[in-house]
């Protein structure tokens, strides 16, 4: 399914990134790794930084200081469309499907960036690209498969349930064959047997070559979810461990306590 | 879930369209093929006008559906393919057929270097900057000097196959050329580029994390979207066998969308027809009245603009009603 | 070099003179697209409308005075907008774009009245002032020339500190920097809106009253000065007043210098230019925001 990457796959990794706004700084000096084969939640209190590392990650931002590379390749000057070329894909926390397209041409846009086809292959009835077509149908429909989603392939999104709709998100997301799936508070607005089926299939996704890398809100997902979590705290990495070690790590149970008492 | 489905709106496109939809056109199709025999020159002459501009049209519904753009400048394009057409002719003693492909294709180019300075615009801007590409065209084509003859324009008068007669290939050229875009862009709307194009223009953010860029997508859609105008140009002369410079002014550009807006930016034949028809039409019929004719067109517009919904919303509900309510659960 | 100079000098004082009316044009699509987040393109029909009832009342059979007549004219051209505004208040809050082009089919309704009740000729339309001009180092400067600087220089201020100092211009500005939030104050947001239509309006009216004994006045001329007007908005990043005031005067003074030193039959194209230009390098207007731009 996967692209064949080197015997060591590349991790994601993140040099002591700063980035500020008008002087206020939102992230400072934070370093950590995201490693290929692993779930990696990054977790923080509100206004702790997680939402603008992300977007460092996609290329929303971009940092003052700092390196973010995947493998050896510097990304942090990247604009988000060439990261997509570089294997990062994501899923938004706004639901972002095209209405107009079914949810198998939605899935079927996610590899658009692998397709060779040109512009006459785009309106002509050449042979290259009718097969070219043909193959994205049926990689996008085994995605879809593997994702329990073939029954919705000819329906259009708007009317599916949130949960769904975030679902489809990961599969246009994972047909793009991504090195780095980067997955925005996917279990915003799902309820909780929306929620249990997402944690399922994020964990059957995983596999030896692909980072994925969850911000999120959920503790109960992230828990479950994640192999390892760092945690943020006022734009700083705090912790990074285990589930069980992060659980046991007397400054998140402060930050988070503290963050609770409010 | 499934229940969840089966109150969906059925899917905007098929794979192939659905049977009754397929017949309507083939109806339509074979309609228009019988107009110059059973109709007069007059009638043969404003449908085979209107056709063209069922192509110009579709131009600018192109730019709005795949764009997700208003243009009001598209005359520029329009007057581009004319008088590349008519210069071809003129200088090269070359016909149609060699012409419309020519403008077609440098029509495609002009419009990259039109969306090139304007690809980070959206909305507005860019209907401002569409707007100022309008009223530059009378005063860029007298520029051109004796090459595109003034005010008094030029003639297309060189048939596209010498020994048929002229005024039949007036009427069929443009017939083939509209059947011929409408299933392009068809077939267009099932590439890989066309998914990009809609997808960007919904959530340009998506689109960008999946590898296309924001001025990726303006250029395409603006290049397709001119050279589809620039061929509807090189019809316009050829059925219409004159170019001048007062056809193609501001009102041209805003008349075409009309044509757009009410055919409910449909990229299908009858759409496409509807508002060609429209724009051709109300004219010729209201000549005694021509004052009115902004008027009829200025509350058409504003018909379907309040009372309708957006075009897409519009386009998406008369298809499910037009391709018979395919449901699947 | 002085011969430069002399050139200069007339051309730069003329284009400032226009390029006021221009501004005059661009604070009334800036107030507007403030307000309500409409590009209007019926302004410069609404204006032209307004020419030709003055027109018809003091010359054509009227015969009713000057001030008279442009008071009925506002009075008629500002109804109207009040009608358009609440034609498109209804759309516009489904999406800009749609409001926008609802705009264009009032433009199209308006120049095809004018078409039908005034015809399609052009007409000459002159202020009331004496007809005057002394020459100041140099510089011919004609009654004209101060008529129109007094006027837009009186309605740009005034304008200015109603926005700045009273309730009503609290108003506007909080309806244009969220229309959302003034909702949630309390704040009546139609009213806020309407009345920024009705002085866009009066502010159109005068600019083209103003512009007119410079041209003529025709169905479709209009548009063509409202192109500048535009112009003007664009490069003050459309959605600031203080913008819209240097734009104008920038197009003004650059038109005319480009009439005079390259020609004067490309004027469109001149601006299309110049807006491109000037999007490219000032995204978001030549003058610093202070917050309330919107454009991505």
């Amino acid at each position: 399914m996967l692209d064949a990457v080197t015997a060591t796959a590349a991790e994601l990794t993140v040099e002591a990134v700063s980035l500020s706004f008008g002087g206020h700084r939102v992230l400072k000096e934070v370093s950590m790794d995201f490693r290929p084969g692993q779930v990696t939640g990054l977790i923080g209190p509100n206004g702790a930084g997680k939402t603008s590392l992300f977007n460092c990650l996609t290329g929303l931002y971009r940092p003052q200081q700092g390196r973010i590379a995947l493998g050896g390749q510097s990304l942090e000057r990247m604009p988000p469309a060439r990261r997509a070329r570089a294997g990062l894909s994501r899923s938004f926390q706004h639901v972002a499907l095209c209405p107009e397209l079914d949810v198998l041409e939605n899935v079927m846009f996610g590899r658009a960036r692998l397709g060779r086809s040109g512009w006459a292959d785009a309106f002509l009835p050449l042979p290259g690209g009718r097969a070219e077509r043909a193959e994205a149908r049926a990689a996008a429909m085994d995605v879809l498969r593997r994702l329990d989603l073939a029954a919705f392939s000819d329906v259009t999104p708007a009317g599916l349930p949130p949960g769904t709709q975030r679902l489809v998100e990961i599969a246009r997301a994972i047909a793009s064959r991504p090195r780095v799936l980067l997955l925005d508070e996917p279990a915003a607005g799902l309820n909780p047997a929306e929620t249990r089926q997402l944690t399922a299939v994020l964990r059957g996704l995983v596999s030896p070559e692909l980072i994925i890398v969850v911000v999120e809100h959920d503790m109960d997902l992230i828990m479950q979810l994640c192999d390892r979590i760092h945690v943020l705290n006022f734009g700083q990495r705090i912790a990074s461990g285990t589930p069980a070690e992060i659980r046991a790590d007397p400054e998140v149970i402060r930050v988070y306590l503290g963050d609770s008492d409010d | 879930m499934p229940e969840a489905v089966s109150v969906l709106a059925p899917r905007a496109t098929a794979e192939t369209p659905p049977l009754p939809r397929r017949l309507t056109v083939w109806l339509l199709l074979g309609v228009l093929a019988l107009v110059p025999a059973v109709a007069g020159g007059f009638w043969t002459y404003s449908v085979g006008v209107c056709m063209a501009n069922a192509v110009a049209v579709l131009s600018v519904g192109f730019l709005l559906r795949y764009g997700g753009e208003v243009s009001i400048g598209h005359s520029f394009f329009l007057a581009f393919g004319a008088y590349c057409t008519a210069i071809v002719e003129r200088e090269l003693g070359l016909s149609v057929g060699i012409g419309l492909p020519v403008a077609a294709a440098a029509g495609a180019v002009l419009g990259i270097v039109f969306a090139w300075p304007s690809r980070a615009l959206s909305g507005i801007y860019l209907a401002i900057a569409t707007m100022a590409l309008a009223l530059s065209v009378p005063e860029l084509i007298l520029q051109l000097g004796p090459i595109a003859g003034g005010y008094e324009g030029l003639y297309v008068a060189r048939p596209l196959i010498p020994g048929v007669s002229v005024d039949l290939q007036r009427y069929y050229l443009p017939l083939v050329v509209l059947a011929l875009v409408v299933l392009l862009l068809a077939r267009f709307r099932r590439s890989r580029q066309g998914l990009v194009l809609l997808t960007a223009r919904d959530h340009p953010r998506a689109a960008e994390a999946f590898g296309f860029s924001r001025g990726y997508a303006r250029l395409a859609a603006f290049a397709i979207s001119a050279s589809i105008a620039s061929t509807a140009g090189a019809l316009l002369a050829f059925a219409a066998s004159t170019v001048s410079p007062n056809s193609f002014t501001l009102s041209t550009a805003i008349y075409l969308l009309v044509g757009t807006v009410v055919s409910f930016g449909s990229l299908g034949l009858a759409g496409a027809l509807a508002g060609g028809a429209f724009i051709t039409l109300v004219p010729q019929l209201f000549a005694a009245w021509g004052d009115w004719v902004p008027i009829i067109y200025g509350a058409a517009l504003l018909a379907v603009v309040t009372l309708g919904h957006r075009p897409a919303e519009v386009l998406a509900a008369l298809r499910a009603r037009l391709g018979g309510g395919r449901r699947d659960a | 070099m002085s011969d430069l100079l002399q050139d200069l000098l007339p051309l730069v004082w003329t284009g400032i003179v226009t390029g006021c009316l221009y501004a005059m044009g661009a604070l009334g699509l800036v107030m507007i697209f403030k307000a309500t987040r409409v590009v209007n393109f019926a302004h410069g029909n609404l204006a032209a409308l307004a020419g030709f009832v003055v027109y018809g009342l003091t010359q054509a059979g009227g015969g009713i005075g000057w001030i008279a007549a442009v008071l009925i004219a506002l009075a008629i051209v500002v109804l109207l907008a009040l009608v358009a505004y609440g034609l498109i208040a209804r759309v516009s809050e489904a999406s800009d774009l749609r409001g926008t082009i609802a705009t264009l089919g009032i433009s199209l309704v308006l120049q095809g009245v004018v078409q039908v009740v005034f015809g399609a000729d052009i007409v000459n339309l002159d202020l009331p002032v004496p007809n005057w001009s002394a020459t100041v180092a140099g510089l011919r400067v004609t009654s004209y020339d101060i008529t129109v600087l007094a006027v837009s220089g009186i309605v740009i201020a005034a304008l200015f500190l109603v926005i700045e100092r009273t309730r009503v211009g609290i108003a506007f500005r909080a309806v244009s920097t969220s229309a959302f939030a003034s909702r949630v104050c309390g704040l009546n947001i139609h009213a806020v809106q309407g009345l920024a239509w009705g002085v866009a309006a009066g502010l159109g009216v005068t600019a083209a009253l103003l512009i007119i004994p410079s041209t003529f006045l025709s169905s479709t001329t209009v548009a063509s000065f409202m192109l500048q007007s535009f112009a003007a908005a664009v490069l003050g990043g459309f959605s600031s007043l203080p913008g819209s005031i240097v734009g104008g005067l920038i197009v003004g003074v650059t038109m005319n210098l480009f009439s005079y030193f390259v020609t004067s039959e490309l004027s469109a194209t001149f601006l299309l230019v110049l807006m491109l230009v000037a999007l490219n390098l000032f995204p978001g207007g030549i003058l610093p925001q202070r917050g309330g731009g919107s454009r991505a």
